[in-house]
């Protein structure tokens, strides 16, 4: 429908509209409301499919999820009490709770600091132009395009205990001694290694998407703008701190907050590194959660656990669609 | 300073500099891959010794850890279940998100930019979250211990993502077509469908792909919903199937690793700025 339609104009429906009903202005208008009416309802149709999926399996189980954490549910008990808080109480009591928190905070941050400053430098490498470009692209981003359980799992046959191919160009360049030598490191079995050794996985697997994302930001920074700043006599700290950097503000943003969501949640790189171990050193909540949730089968605890991740997702969540809908208008 | 240096020389110098400052960053992300190469090719004499040179054959190479795989593992009805799964999934992620991103994008519906806006935030509420919940709905269905649990549960992030990719997808499709073929007597059904989906076709493929590319980092929902060996889709069965206890077939685990993780990224890698472009500028164009 165009502009003219809807003011009456000599379109084709309006004209047809004319034919059919007579030159009465209020017949016109009915029926383009009802025209309205259509396309609004054909919309809603359109959309529920999606609609619908979506409340049912995510809406649903997100409230759902919130009344098993008030509950005694277990895997083996459908039968659930109300138990108030209990689950939550129990949790914040317990140590290993305190330490999931902190593991899940520190690993967060670090990875952020690498990932980082892994990702500016390289995105600023890929800005320049070299032949072969295309492909060093392709290469440098394949850790994130792999499937996680694959890459986790080489990276575990990497950091093995006896057979570690690190270990190996340690021990040649002689950072390191032998095998059963006391310098010999065991990567996920000593606690003061382990966590760092997730950590550099989930660094390695997410910083070309640091990467990319801020290259797509550089890439949308017209010339034309950072060559009037470098004739107005701006340094290229100046003008990166002036002009790029709060013109790929809200793509940073995004791409900031989309990694904060999936390196907090996620369960794979930790769970099969170390399951949490050794001695809770690399416990973090999203395992904690599995573990009492569905190894321990208590689905209650397991859901109250996992929804303490909800107060750390949620500023994040926010930022998000603000920064979206300040983009939009 | 020397004499002035020629354009030649100075651009040389900045290719010099560009490849030296790519070359770590290359190493750290090509090493395991090659060493997940190599591992699969292995002959476990060579596999398992730290005297000799490791990264290259100090034994012929061997396809014995794929015999191993095929013959002695479900590896095989791992695949097929991935393929099955992954086409299910498309499938109703099509079905879904389509009508919907066309909806939203085109139809001027009132609240479509929050409704927009929504199905997206869904795609951000974390597995973790949701799968205790769903493993009840799971259950609830008949379907836990088998793949059909999957098929019901990747649309849950597949169809949000792609909801929003169509979006912004049908939002650079001109509007004068439909519009000349609504005029010309198809109601709002038949321009899309006569004239809409027809030049919607690479937004389509791009979402089929994410299906399939998003399903396979999965590794929680597999975990707990699907535990017969031989339901398993391969990113959940290669690592609780070919780990016993602690006996670890490094080069079969590999093998098995490299036949599904290579193509897959690949075919991720060829679509990846579609993906950044979905996430970070799916709206704002």
């Amino acid at each position: 429908m165009t502009a003219a339609s809807q003011h009456g104009g000599p379109d084709a429906t309006s004209a047809r509209a004319a034919t059919l009903s007579g030159p009465s202005v209020r017949s016109v208008r009915s029926r383009l409301r009802s025209a309205t009416a259509r396309r609004v309802a054909f919309g809603y149709l359109l959309l529920a499919p999606a609609g619908l999926y979506v409340l049912l399996l995510v809406g649903a189980p997100f409230f759902f999820s919130l009344y098993l954490a008030v509950t005694d549910a277990t895997v083996a008990d459908p039968v659930a009490n109300f138990v108030g808080l209990e689950n939550f109480r129990a949790a914040l009591e317990s140590d290993v709770f305190w330490i999931a928190l902190r593991n899940s905070i520190v690993f967060l941050l670090v990875a952020a600091i690498f990932k980082s400053l892994l990702g500016t430098t390289l995105a600023f490498l890929l800005l320049q132009e070299f032949p072969g470009k295309k492909l060093v692209r392709g290469l440098v981003v394949i850790p994130f395009t792999l499937p996680v359980t694959i890459s986790v799992l080489n990276w575990k046959w990497m950091y093995d205990s006896q057979f570690s191919v690190i270990n190996w160009a340690l021990n040649a360049v002689g950072l390191i001694g032998g095998y059963g030598s006391p310098s010999w490191p065991i990567w996920l079995g000593q606690p003061e290694l382990a966590l760092g050794a997730c950590i550099a996985v989930n660094v390695w697997r997410t910083f070309p998407f640091s990467a990319i994302v801020l290259l797509a930001g550089f890439t949308s920074v017209p010339p034309e703008i950072l060559d009037a700043a470098k004739v107005d006599g701006c340094s290229f700290l100046q003008r990166f701190r002036h002009v790029v950097v709060p013109m790929i503000f809200p793509i940073l943003m995004v791409g900031f907050l989309f990694d904060t969501v999936f390196t907090l949640s996620d369960l794979s790189v930790v769970y099969l590194l170390t399951g949490g171990g050794p001695a809770n050193a690399t416990k973090i909540l999203p395992v904690l959660a599995y573990q009492v949730g569905i190894q321990a089968g208590a689905l209650g605890r397991g859901a109250a656990i996992a929804l303490f991740l909800v107060p750390l997702l949620l500023p994040m969540l926010y930022l998000m669609l603000r920064n979206i809908k300040r983009r939009e208008y | 300073m020397t004499a002035p240096q020629t354009h030649a020389q100075k651009e040389r110098r900045r290719l010099i500099w560009v490849y030296a400052g790519l070359a770590p960053f290359l190493f750290i992300a090509m090493l395991p891959l090659y060493w997940m190469i190599v591992t699969a090719f292995k002959q476990n004499q060579d596999l398992y010794r730290m005297d000799v040179f490791p990264l290259w054959f100090n034994l012929a190479p061997t396809l014995d850890h794929f015999r191993t795989l095929f013959y002695q593992t479900n590896y095989g009805a791992w695949i097929m279940n991935t393929l099955v799964v992954a086409a299910w999934v498309a499938v109703i992620t099509l079905l879904a998100a389509v009508p919907a991103g066309y909806a939203l994008a085109r139809l001027r519906l009132p609240g479509a930019e929050n409704a927009g806006i929504a199905i997206f935030m869904t795609y951000l509420v974390p597995p973790i979250i949701l799968f205790l919940p769903l493993s009840r709905v799971v259950s609830m269905l008949g379907l836990q211990d088998s793949w059909w649990a999957l098929v019901v549960v990747y649309p849950t992030f597949t169809i949000p993502f792609c909801a929003w990719l169509m979006m912004g997808f049908f939002k650079t499709v001109p509007m004068e077509m439909e519009e000349a073929a609504r005029v010309d007597g198809c109601g709002y059904l038949g321009a899309l469908v006569r004239v809409v989906l027809p030049v919607s076709l690479p937004g389509m493929l791009t979402a089929v792909i994410f299906a399939f590319t998003l399903s396979m980092q999965d590794f929680l929902y597999g975990l707990a919903f699907v535990s017969p060996g031989d339901q398993k889709p391969v990113p959940v069965g290669v690592p609780t199937e070919l780990i016993r206890g602690d006996v670890y077939y490094w080069g079969s685990i590999m093998g098995a690793a490299l036949l599904v993780g290579l193509p897959v990224a690949i075919l991720y890698n060829f679509f990846l700025d579609r993906f950044i472009q979905g996430i970070t500028g799916g709206v704002g164009k």
